[in-house]
């Protein structure tokens, strides 16, 4: 296991914007929802994003991430693998699923780019070897755990990362849509501390079947959103 | 060139202010090289539609049938033009990645960055050279201003030549400050409409990025 005496450092690293993952240029819907009058406050953007974790990203890619890192934990290649093709196939717009591979991929290669010359890092090859050969598709929150179980950071803090960068990369796209600004941006996350954190501490039993996700509306403003002829955002 | 696979396809960035003529610049320096037996695929990062890159796919592949519609890949930068080519190229090299197995045969990828301010430049890990244009119309106090764009870029082109007396650009000043400021770097001027330049244009990619001394003999000159 690659020795790690502090996995907050690499954690922050993970969760900074500045990490390459391509995570700006996403807005999972909420372009169209707000061109379409159907977000048009702060408050609607807080509510947006606590939607959609309860009822997308916690009950699917988060639980995705968790059987994902105990699949590299027990270097299990084909579970993970599975574990990707399953969470690929829940994604119905086509925008979603390929910004979800080429964040996926690209930071794979950043974490193999970083792992370079530590002891622990066949994992990653072998599973990028899997991506190149077309094997699986190489899906942003498997490469997570890939990359935590690499730099030894914990289950629940990668989650609470997973978390907070799908409500920062929301915010963020908010500003740059002129909806609000930056002060509001700040209290939007401030106020997703508890509820995420209840969430996560919700710590219940899962297997595989259990994943989940329930948001049509959004799911269609995202499919309507990639038919566009004008748009800031990828999704 | 050659038709064997290729695992490094030479990139080409491209970048500059809205406007300045880069998806016209694209659109005939492709003809150009295809003539000398280039092959290209091309991404085009804009800030709020997919407009250049359908462009693209009319002029370049549907009209002139020069490359095959699905070499133009259009990309939405999410209002951030300058992270999509520098500080967080990600989608871009997933991009060209993809690219790369639609045809590994190719012979450069050209990517032409949303419209920006002069401080935008390349990671080096997308473009490996760099042409920054600017247009006359924008001021021929452009070159004088600097900017990492214009002082780093690989060879700086000033567009729109022709419009210089119309808007009052005086293109020796435009030379001197462009001499000025990048030194020993190369810049050349340019007429997208007219396509004055190009083959210059050309040469200088096919020797500084491309390497190859045989191609560097324009078709006009044959």
């Amino acid at each position: 296991m690659y020795m790690n005496t502090n996995h907050e450092f690499h954690l922050m690293q993970l969760s900074d914007s500045f990490f390459p993952s391509g995570m700006f240029s996403m807005s999972s819907g909420l372009e169209l929802l707000i061109n379409n009058k159907k977000i048009t406050n702060w408050n609607d953007v807080l509510t947006f994003i606590i939607e959609q974790i309860e009822f997308q990203i916690y009950p699917c890619d988060c639980t995705v991430l968790s059987f994902a890192l105990t699949g590299v934990k027990n270097n299990d290649l084909n579970t993970v693998v599975n574990i990707d093709k399953k969470y690929y196939s829940m994604k119905f717009a086509k925008e979603i699923r390929n910004s979800s591979t080429r964040s996926g991929k690209q930071v794979l290669n950043s974490i193999i780019h970083m792992m370079e010359n530590h002891d622990n890092s066949d994992f990653l090859y072998e599973f990028n070897k899997k991506i190149e050969s077309k094997e699986t598709p190489g899906t942003y929150p498997v490469i997570l755990a890939v990359g935590a179980v690499c730099l030894g950071i914990p289950l629940e803090s990668i989650t609470r990362m997973l978390l907070y960068s799908f409500s920062s990369s929301i915010v963020s796209a908010a500003i740059r849509l002129g909806l609000i600004q930056h002060l509001d941006a700040q209290k939007i996350l401030k106020l997703l501390a508890e509820p995420i954190n209840k969430l996560i501490l919700t710590n219940e039993e899962k297997n595989l079947e259990d994943i989940w996700q329930l948001t049509p509306l959004t799911e269609i403003y995202q499919m309507n959103h990639e038919r566009n002829e004008s748009r800031m955002f990828m999704t | 060139m050659q038709s064997s696979k290729k695992t490094n396809t030479a990139k080409l960035g491209i970048g500059g202010p809205v406007g300045s003529g880069k998806t016209r610049l694209i659109e005939i320096l492709v003809p150009v090289l295809k003539k000398r037996g280039i092959r290209c695929g091309i991404i085009s990062n804009d800030v709020i539609s997919k407009e250049d890159a359908e462009r693209m796919k009319r002029t370049l592949a549907t009209e002139s049938k020069l490359m095959p519609e699905d070499l133009i890949i259009g990309i939405a930068t999410g209002g951030c033009p300058h992270t999509a080519v520098r500080e967080d190229p990600t989608i871009n090299l997933a991009v060209i990645e993809e690219i790369q197995q639609k045809d590994p045969t190719l012979d450069l990828i050209i990517i032409e960055s949303g419209g920006d301010n002069v401080m935008t430049t390349f990671s080096p890990a997308l473009a490996d050279y760099f042409i920054y244009i600017i247009d006359v119309s924008g001021g021929d106090k452009y070159p004088r201003k600097g900017g990492l764009g214009i002082q780093t870029c690989d060879l700086l082109v000033i567009n729109k030549t022709d419009l210089a007396p119309h808007v009052g650009a005086n293109l020796d000043d435009m030379e001197r400050d462009a001499k000025k400021i990048r030194i020993d770097k190369p810049y050349q001027f340019l007429n997208c409409k007219t396509g004055e330049g190009i083959e210059k244009l050309a040469d200088r990619i096919i020797s500084d990025l491309l390497f190859d001394k045989e191609l560097l003999k324009s078709t006009v000159d044959k």
